[in-house]
């Protein structure tokens, strides 16, 4: 599904030249739920930014279904930020001005396929977060925004969900609870990237990718995922 | 649900801020509908004034030095009536030379009469023993130039040996309607008595112009004559010019001259004022863009959060101009409101025009304007919007 050949990322140039990625392949199928770890500056963060087309390659391609992605420009990517990628962040990032049901409803109105609140209450429910969606983001705890953002991610049914640090701002229980989501959003057949620095976070996933120095040194396969 | 219901939403939410860029637009709004409402009003009470001028023209002999009066407060100077009269076959070429000018300048084909002309005599004579100013006029024609003359008692001139008298003289004689007064021995009924005008004519006594011309031996003899053209946009002053020209003896006046220079001075007070509401303007649309950038600024990390989720450059913009759009809207119906007061409140103030009125066709005109302000300001910020990257506003991911 997801392909990455050969990716290189330099940031810089002479003396302050950081090479973030070196030479990177990977392969993402369907139904996939991997954990990039690696220790700080190990080039995690960047291989996230570059699938999700928040950040320019050097060298390499990224394709996605057979298509490169790394080569479209903003207006282009909008396409695959609406129903192919979607991403959960460590900050959540929901728009504080709008309930949890409205910050769920975002991506289908941009889609305009139109807004169906139904659709939204039921990712919610999916969530367990029906009774808190005319909250607003100020009134819910980390870990019920954590499950909007993930709700918002989800609604427009993406091949892919890139997660940077989801439980990083969490304590181990509720980060336990996410993860125990996303575990289940997994085996629904949701194809999962989760960038942690965390090995306890990292069991949740049936693959784990090890980077440093913007290499990968180590994939330890995990089939069956933790427990 | 929908951008603009979103948009819509979240203005209602952030209602302080967007108030700020509302205030902005009103304020700009306000001042222009205020002018234009006081503007209007202004020129109303000009034209009405020219209206109690009555004639556009007036013809009189090349040489003149007895009062004329030509109604309402306005005097022409003095007329010397005698021998110095205009010979009543002028006027069919003074008529042609009118209606032509007339037909040209407004494009009219048709062949008929188009000004009013109202020749007149004047005689003074005595009238019980008093001495009195008698004026031979066509009825018809006088009637369509005196639109001010009202009837306190009777009724108008409608057969020869008629006389309509006024206010003072009828008063000072004891005359009432059905009473008889000669004139050189010709004797008239009073078919009416006016209503006092403030003017010469309250001393004049007004009979047909062939009874006068009769009684006084001056068949085919008028003392002047008032020309009315159709039109407050008819080319007096070149009518005058020609008559001046083409006919010896006679001297036409455009009464408009005198009129035109305060139309002057409320053009350029109206220059002034919207050179004014322009500034207002100016400024209005500097605060609002002021507050959308702020809030494009502010929301830099919404706006990149909206783009993650699937939002386009277009959306955004349009997200932006939605927010104009109410802004200018509300602004738009409010500074029309505003205005209209502002007009009222300074209106009596500034040009003692106390008959004020709304206007409505000044609403389209306040909400396109309140629009167009609005989303001038907003394109600059909401350009900017668009530019923001996801990767701007969270670099973590």
């Amino acid at each position: 599904m997801l392909e990455i050949k050969n990716v290189t990322k330099i940031y810089g140039e002479g003396e302050t030249k950081v090479v973030a990625l070196n030479n990177v392949s990977l392969r993402v199928d369907k139904g996939d739920f991997i954990a990039v770890m690696g220790p700080s500056g190990s080039g995690k963060s960047t291989l996230l930014n570059v699938i999700g087309g928040l950040d320019r390659l050097s060298n390499g391609e990224v394709t996605l279904e057979g298509k490169r992605i790394d080569n479209l420009d903003e207006s282009a990517f909008v396409d695959i930020r609406r129903g192919k990628i979607a991403y959960v962040f460590q900050q959540y990032h929901l728009i504080p001005s709008l309930t949890a049901l409205e910050n769920v409803l975002l991506p289908l109105i941009f889609a305009e396929t139109g807004g169906k609140a139904e659709r939204a209450l039921d990712i919610l429910k999916r969530v367990g977060l029906e009774k808190r969606a005319k909250h607003k983001p100020s009134q819910l705890s980390g870990g019920e925004q954590q499950r909007v953002a993930i709700a918002r991610a989800l609604v427009n049914n993406p091949l892919l969900v890139l997660a940077d640090e989801p439980t990083g701002n969490m304590d181990q229980e509720t980060g336990g609870k996410i993860m125990h989501l996303f575990d289940q959003l997994n085996r629904e057949g949701h194809s999962i990237i989760m960038v942690t620095h965390n090995p306890e976070i990292a069991k949740y996933a049936r693959e784990i990718i090890v980077l440093r120095d913007g290499q990968v040194i180590d994939r330890i396969n995990q089939r069956g995922g933790e427990q | 649900m929908k951008l603009y219901q979103m948009v819509v939403k979240d203005i209602i939410r952030r209602k302080r801020r967007v108030l700020f860029a509302i205030i902005g637009v009103i304020i700009g709004t306000m001042t222009v509908v205020g002018i234009f409402t006081i503007a209007r009003a202004g020129e109303a009470r000009m034209y009405e004034q020219l209206e109690k001028y009555g004639p556009n023209l007036t013809v009189i002999p090349a040489i003149s030095n007895v009062d004329v009066n030509l109604g309402g407060d306005l005097s022409l100077g003095t007329l010397s009536v005698g021998e110095n009269c205009i010979p009543e076959e002028k006027l069919p070429e003074i008529r042609r030379i009118t209606d032509n000018a007339i037909r040209e300048a407004l494009g009219i084909e048709d062949e008929g009469d188009i000004a009013t002309i109202a020749p007149k005599l004047y005689v003074n004579t005595e009238v019980k023993g008093v001495s009195v100013m008698v004026v031979g006029v066509e009825p018809k024609e006088e009637s369509k130039i005196k639109t001010w003359w009202r009837i306190r008692e009777g009724e108008y001139l409608e057969r020869a040996d008629q006389a309509l008298v006024g206010a003072v003289t009828a008063e000072l004689l004891a005359l009432n309607e059905g009473d008889t007064i000669a004139l050189n021995g010709t004797d008239v009924t009073v078919a009416g008595i006016l209503e006092e005008t403030g003017s010469n004519e309250d001393y004049q006594v007004f009979v047909p112009l062939a009874t006068l011309q009769g009684a006084f031996n001056k068949e085919g003899l008028i003392s002047s004559m008032d020309i009315r053209a159709l039109c407050n946009a008819c080319p007096v002053i070149m009518i005058a010019d020609s008559i001046n020209n083409d006919i010896p003896g006679v001297r036409a006046i455009a009464v408009k001259q005198i009129a035109s220079a305060e139309m002057d001075m409320m053009g350029r007070i109206n220059r002034f004022m919207l050179a004014l509401a322009g500034i207002t303007l100016a400024v209005g649309l500097f605060g609002v863009g002021n507050t959308m950038m702020r809030s494009v600024n502010e929301r830099t990390k919404d706006i990149g959060i909206m783009r993650a989720v699937g939002a386009s450059r277009n959306q955004i913009m349009r997200a932006f101009l939605y927010e104009a759009i109410i802004i200018g809207v509300l602004g738009g119906i409010f500074g029309y409101v505003a205005g209209t007061l502002l007009a009222f409140g300074l209106g009596p103030l500034l040009f003692q025009i106390s008959a004020i009125s709304y206007v409505p066709q000044y609403l389209p005109l306040a909400l396109g304007l309140a629009i167009s302000v609005a989303v001038i300001a907003t394109i600059y910020p909401a350009f900017r919007a668009t530019r923001v990257k996801v990767a701007d506003s969270f670099r973590s991911l």
